[in-house]
């Protein structure tokens, strides 16, 4: 009898988990940790006092892990949220296979505040994605070892760090970008090939310097923190936390600018609840929501900055007048696995 | 009268067997199947027949990444099994209460996860916080510099993992072994210091080897010691197929990794028990 319950009460959970439909609540995914939980406590339950639409949220895994498990759900004809935040390149190959509904921009009028690009359409000219927000990356420094703060991306390659730099492992953290822009004068060397491994070389420059070519973030941070790294590259929003913190840290955008990473809200296709997300669209797209969320979360807003009330200062904490430096994620995506071949190769060998 | 007509151990016989079929060969076969699939860069895959991702493989940059895997699991593999076995005699010979003492402590260091060994280790070789600073402290080192990442630590990790593991196996039988053979030795004039290479290592010999082949294939398979102890330089197979599969979201080229790095260990598995049972006979 006991188990016989036990198995009741779990397939209950099961059921409540996988089927949000009955009650008006919508299941919000976004990057476990920091980012997930301040979205919950912070920004969630504005929309909800004003829906009265009860938001579930849940942490998700690395953007390409995530992206694994929502196409083996769609297959099995399930979305596991009913919102979910990814970058562009989950954005982009999501669309090519049909992963995600349609939305219609005239159910979320917010959507308009919008910069230009930021709500997505597909080949039909139907929207199916509409910009969250945007956040930086940039050239950290711990200010024990670096009291100055670096002016240009090309002092990564300067033999003062003492082999102690920390970069990402996956080739498209933007230094492949910074490197064109920095030493090949503009993205254009990118589009053959040759190019390519032209600044894959200048990048193999700084293997000497490299003391870890990380994939966990909470290991670099910890590290660079600790002075055990002196420098690297890392999230602008997530050092400034550290910054707050009085740890010796600093972030710094260089005159070639930081790298800029846009993440878009999107509805899994087989989400049942597309009349209650496009109300939650239309609730984060407002400038007031934007606003909060940069002063909470620290991240960059995608509506445009007079049309918030943001003041000099927190805009400068969250993001840089400087142009910034954007992944060319057309090139990672038709150059695939050989790009990723090569660059893992140049790490690994 | 004797047994057949109780159904209960084919009954559970059939249900482990079950278990095995729906875990393990349905996964095992999905995954050959998809290793053959087309790899999509802009969308997922395309149900097809291709060779491409096995090709792939005969790169020089794979077939150095799975030699190293090979290399660094074989090496931790002995190392564990050569700290293991000593300690295990010691503990053996030890008071009851002592002996339940070690027990409780290997088990208890199973409960750990490799990730939190993996940070654990880390702060002990950090310049910052570890032994480099104490060595520094004491005046042995000038100018200390954190121990890891490389190619030590991570070794240091897959001992620590396999320790406990592989002392849990050997303990029984050790502790159970007949202490007279050893006793006559001495007796008969071996060197004490001797029983342990003529006595004991062949009493345990097939143990041992088997112990030790059981690591190497656990170790193969370990996936957080390489990315958080070990230089790039180190990264094993697991890591590279875990960047293809999940990084790259490429699961057809991951899957044609894992289906050859699994028949490059039963190939050594089934060469290492010929070898084993020659010398036996």
């Amino acid at each position: 009898m006991g188990i016989a319950y036990k198995l009741a009460a779990a397939t209950g959970a099961i059921v409540s988990l996988t089927s949000a439909a009955w009650a008006q609540e919508l299941t919000v995914s976004a990057w476990g940790g920091f980012f997930e939980e301040t979205l919950a406590a912070e920004i969630y339950p504005g929309f909800t006092a004003e829906t009265g639409i009860a938001v579930r949220s849940i942490a998700q895994p690395e953007d390409s892990t995530w992206m694994t498990q929502l196409m083996a759900a769609a297959r099995a004809g399930q979305a596991p949220a009913d919102l979910s935040l990814v970058v562009d390149e989950v954005l982009i190959r999501g669309n090519e296979v049909g992963l995600w509904a349609e939305l219609d921009p005239a159910m979320m009028p917010g959507t308009g505040n919008l910069k230009d690009g930021y709500v997505q359409l597909n080949d039909a000219g139907k929207a199916y994605a509409v910009g969250a927000l945007a956040f930086y990356t940039t050239f950290v420094t711990n200010t024990n070892y670096a009291a100055d703060a670096p002016s240009s991306w090309a002092e990564l390659w300067e033999p003062k760090w003492d082999g102690k730099l920390g970069i990402v492992t996956t080739p498209n953290s933007g230094l492949l970008e910074v490197t064109a822009q920095t030493f090949f004068g503009g993205y254009d060397i990118l589009e053959t090939r040759d190019g390519i491994e032209q600044v894959i070389a200048k990048i193999a420059e700084l293997k000497p310097q490299v003391s870890l070519w990380y994939r966990d973030e909470g290991q670099f941070q910890q590290s660079l923190e600790s002075g055990e790294l002196n420098a690297g590259l890392y999230y602008h929003d997530v050092t400034m936390l550290s910054v707050w913190d009085g740890l010796p840290v600093a972030t710094t955008f260089p005159a070639e600018g930081g790298i800029v990473s846009d993440a878009y809200w999107v509805v899994p296709r087989d989400s049942e609840n597309i009349a209650a997300a496009e109300k939650f669209l239309d609730y984060m797209s407002r400038p007031e929501t934007q606003a909060l969320m940069a002063r909470m979360m620290g991240t960059f807003p995608v509506v445009p900055r007079d049309s918030m009330d943001l003041t000099d200062e927190e805009f400068d904490a969250v993001g840089s007048d400087i142009a910034p430096i954007r992944v060319q994620t057309h090139i990672h995506l038709r150059e695939g696995d050989w790009l990723e071949t090569k660059y893992q190769e140049m790490i690994a060998q | 009268m004797i047994g057949p007509r109780t159904y209960g151990p084919r009954l559970i016989g059939g249900l482990a067997f079950g278990v095995l079929a729906v875990f393990f060969v349905i996964p095992l076969i999905f995954m050959i199947v998809v290793s053959f699939y087309q790899p999509d860069p802009m969308g997922f895959y395309k149900v097809d027949f291709v060779w491409e991702n096995y090709g792939k493989f005969f790169s020089s940059f794979y077939y150095t990444v799975s030699f190293r895997s090979l290399y660094s699991a074989a090496l931790g593999a002995v190392l564990v099994v050569a700290l293991a076995f000593p300690l295990v005699l010691f503990v053996s010979d030890l008071s009851r209460r002592m002996q339940l003492f070690w027990i409780i402590l290997l088990l208890s260091l199973m409960c750990l996860s490799e990730v939190i060994i993996g940070f654990a280790w880390l702060i002990l070789m950090s310049e910052s916080a570890g032994l480099p600073r104490l060595l520094e402290w004491v005046g042995l080192w000038k100018n200390p510099r954190s121990l890891s990442p490389s190619f030590g630590a991570m070794m240091i990790g897959l001992v620590f993992l396999g320790f406990s593991i592989v002392s849990l196996i050997l303990y029984p039988s050790v502790s159970r072994r007949d202490r007279n053979i050893e006793e006559a030795a001495v007796t008969l004039g071996t060197p004490p210091a001797l029983v342990f290479y003529k006595i004991l290592i062949p009493t345990f010999r097939t143990s041992l080897v088997s112990v030790t082949l059981t690591m190497f294939v656990y170790l193969l398979g370990v996936f957080v010691m390489p990315t958080m102890l070990g230089r790039p330089k180190d990264w094993t197979m697991t890591v590279i197929i875990s960047d293809k599969a999940l990084g790259d979201a490429n699961l057809p080229l991951g899957a044609a990794l894992a289906v050859v790095m699994l028949i490059v260990t039963v190939l050594v598995l089934i060469v290492s028990a010929l070898l084993t049972r020659r010398r036996a006979t």
